[in-house]
């Protein structure tokens, strides 16, 4: 199964991921079209900073044991359990936001425009050559690795 | 993947180049290309910002204005302005260099070479003057003076030189330009911290700057240059790294000033200097053509045979052609010198020397070039690169590639000679375009690049798309370059022009593709589009032309495209130029450009789609104009 890693020693806090995360979701778009200039492109990955630990990206890490399909009542947070990865299903998403409050790493989010969604990694699955982010990233402080479980 | 090196090198026009360039065991541009593969999204869009310590500001979904308000308009506004302000500074370098130089070979009663160039400035800025280099002298002073000027006093010589229709509206648009040195300090200025925040206001000062460029920095380089070094003539020259004789010590010259070898060139086919080469082992001297200067050369090549060995490649062909081995000496006085050649030099023992210090290379030798010792310093260079030759050929092993590039490419092609060729008027051309013979013309210029598809690769796909629709190119810049490497501008490449095309083109022996050299031949390619416009009695917006600087690569393309925009000429881009994080940026130059001076910019890195955009604007001119 494969999963984003990350090695925060070398994250320059350069966003790439954040442009190439709305990229990605953002239909037709391209770094050169991206909208970054409005609210309603959401990225689903963020980068924290503090003085004393510097950079640390925060990514979804599509848990063994997910508190965000754990605490979903509706099932529209679903762990596959083939690719390992959690998926979110809008449409059955009840907008409860327990999942938001239960992500241990606070990577989840409600979406900023309208609040009925849940902002969610998944992992730019149609992709064939992986997460945008990952590519994106000019210091490989993320990459995908395979993991046992 | 590069047996040499754990990367792959990235995609060429041009198959010979780029397997020669994948199998080298030095490291190019195009090696370079993947580990530069990962972008930053802001850097492409432009909004960024590093005006201050408060920054390194970025516009993000969460942060839409930097700390000091500024918005990604703003921010993408300055950025731009700056790199068309450093874009001008270079080309009015080399006007400010070239007019300088003329009026010195004038003071000193030098030759003067191209007497119908002189003739035409001199009826142009309305100097009666029969002594020639009195003439001369007076034409620089023009020039120079106008350079000089403080950015509030307009220069005079644009409107001896734009096309009237042209000039009442910039009057009109209030961006007529004051000295050329000084607009690019108040561009400079505008841009600084905390100054200027006004989009519109910052595009319009682009604009200027685009005029001031053009017709400086293009249009009267080019034709300075043709007064001291003579004017271009049509005809059928060599190409690619196949110009490079080992028998010779040879020079690989790169930048944009020609004049500065003037002296250099002609002193290097004198019998005392051979006598001094064949001394050694070698032949004698050749000159071997690189970067835009190399295109000059080329292009003025009638005057140049026993010296000039051809034209070998673009800028991004400059690492290839001195991994060869077989140069022994890079001459450089300007951009495009790439840092790249720096440690292939020193691996092959190439003795470097620079001209002038804006392109101080860092292993370079400085040998600023000072006219009044050009004799001594030709004769110095000229023993430190037989010191060269001596050194380095016993124990370099060569790496040619003789059967790169081609003989036949049609060069020296310029808004003199061809409309000579035309028998002395436009009106055979634009007769063919009235009759869709020619459906219209499309200037390829500017750079070359290893974006948008690799090494000329988009440059290659469009030309080829636009001359199957009929469509005559002429192209200037190391475009060129890459053009000419690939066989377009032989005559044999009409077969690949549409039928129409291809029929003119095979009665007249010509290549569908016409070379009128370096970048600074974008002001030969004004001249032709005033001097059409001007024979059928229209604006330039109407004429069915279309600008495209495909792979454009820097700051100097940016206030190419500038005046291009100005002249109100659409222009075509492969790449965005940074201002795509600008909702007003792009509302300016896509639409509005169209109310203000008839310009507009297409970006489209896609051969096929461009060219069809291209084609549209080509065919609804002709509609407009009932043709």
């Amino acid at each position: 199964m494969k999963r984003i890693i990350i090695d925060r020693e070398k994250c320059d806090g350069c966003l790439n991921c954040n442009v190439a995360c709305i990229s990605a979701h953002e239909e037709g778009s391209n770094f050169y079209t991206v909208n970054l200039g409005s609210v309603d492109s959401e990225t689903r990955n963020f980068i924290k900073f503090d003085a004393k630990t510097g950079y640390t990206p925060i990514f979804c890490r599509h848990c063994d044991e997910p508190e965000c399909v754990l605490s979903c009542m509706s099932g529209a947070m679903e762990k596959d359990p083939v690719t390992g990865h959690v998926k979110y299903d809008e449409s059955k998403c009840a907008a409860c936001y327990m999942c938001v409050m239960n992500c241990p790493f606070g990577v989840l989010k409600p979406d900023n425009k309208t609040r009925t969604k849940v902002i969610k990694c998944d992992f730019c699955e149609e992709k064939q050559d992986g997460p945008s982010c990952v590519k994106a990233c000019p210091k490989q402080a993320i990459e995908v690795k395979e993991v046992s479980r | 993947m590069n047996s040499n090196f754990n990367c792959k090198t990235c995609a060429s026009a041009d198959q010979k180049l780029e397997t020669f360039i994948s199998n080298l065991s030095q490291e190019t541009s195009h090696h370079r290309m993947e580990g530069q593969s990962v972008k930053c999204g802001f850097g492409l869009q432009g909004i960024c910002c590093r005006l201050c310590s408060n920054g390194p500001c970025r516009i993000t979904p969460n942060a839409q204005k930097g700390v000091c308000g500024a918005t990604a308009d703003t921010i993408v506004a300055r950025n731009f302005l700056r790199a068309v302000s450093a874009g001008s500074g270079c080309y009015i370098h080399i006007v400010e260099n070239t007019a300088r130089l003329l009026k010195k070979t004038a003071e000193s009663n030098g030759v003067l070479k191209g007497k119908q160039a002189l003739a035409k400035l001199a009826s142009l800025f309305e100097i009666d003057e029969s002594d020639e280099h009195i003439c001369a002298g007076k034409i620089a002073d023009l020039v120079l003076a106008d350079l000089y000027k403080p950015d509030y006093v307009k220069m005079e010589l644009v409107e001896k030189m734009a096309y009237k229709p042209r000039f009442d509206r910039w009057k009109e648009l209030g961006i007529l330009p004051g000295g050329a040195k000084s607009e690019v300090f108040t561009g400079v200025v505008k841009t600084s911290t905390n100054l200027n925040s006004d989009p519109v206001d910052m595009y319009l000062n682009c604009l200027k700057l685009g005029i001031s460029t053009g017709l400086y920095g293009l249009t009267l380089t080019n034709l300075l240059n043709d007064i001291m070094l003579g004017e271009p003539s049509i005809r059928l020259a060599s190409v690619g790294l196949r110009v490079i004789d080992t028998d010779y010590i040879n020079i690989m010259i790169t930048g944009h000033q020609h004049a500065m070898f003037a002296y250099l060139q002609d002193r290097l086919i004198e019998d005392d200097v051979i006598a001094k080469a064949k001394a050694v082992g070698a032949k004698g001297f050749k000159l071997v053509g690189c970067t835009c200067v190399g295109q000059d050369l080329q292009l003025r090549g009638e005057h140049y045979q026993k010296i000039f060995n051809g034209h070998a490649g673009n800028n991004f062909t400059s690492e290839a052609i001195l991994a060869t081995g077989a140069i022994d000496a890079v001459l450089s006085e300007f951009n495009c010198t790439l840092p790249g050649i720096e440690p292939i030099c020193d691996e092959l023992k190439i003795k470097q020397i620079c001209l002038d210090d804006v392109s101080k290379k860092a292993n370079a030798e400085m040998k600023p070039f000072v006219f009044e010792e050009k004799e001594n310093q030709s004769n110095e260079i000229i023993d430190s690169i037989i010191e060269s030759y001596q050194t380095r050929r016993g124990e370099i092993t060569l790496n040619m590639l003789p059967d790169h590039g081609n003989d036949d490419t049609l060069t020296g092609v310029s808004e003199g000679s061809l409309k000579s060729f035309l028998g002395g008027t436009w009106k055979p051309l634009i007769d063919l375009i009235v009759s869709g013979e020619i459906k219209g013309i499309a200037g390829i210029v500017g750079c070359s690049s290893l974006t948008a598809g690799g090494h000329d690769v988009l440059t290659v796909g469009l030309v080829k798309e636009l001359i199957a629709k009929d469509i005559l190119v002429l192209s200037a810049g190391c475009s060129s370059g890459g053009l000419e490497n690939v066989g377009l501008m032989s005559p044999s490449a009409a077969s690949l022009a549409g039928p129409k095309l291809r029929a003119v083109c095979e009665s007249l022996g010509i290549p569908p593709v016409l070379n009128f050299g370096p970048c600074l031949a974008i002001g030969r390619l004004e001249l032709v589009a005033t001097e059409l416009a001007e024979a059928i009695g229209i604006d330039l917006p109407q004429l069915p032309l279309v600008l495209s600087a495909p792979q454009w690569l820097e700051e100097q393309a940016l206030a190419d495209g500038a005046f291009g925009l100005a002249l109100g000429l659409p222009l075509h881009l492969g790449l965005p130029p940074f201002v795509t994080g600008s909702p007003v940026a792009v509302q300016v130059f896509t639409q509005d450009m169209l109310n203000l001076t008839g310009g507009q910019l297409i970006i489209d890195d896609n051969a096929q789609s461009a060219a069809n955009t291209l084609n549209e604007i080509i065919e609804k001119k002709r509609k407009e104009l009932n043709i």
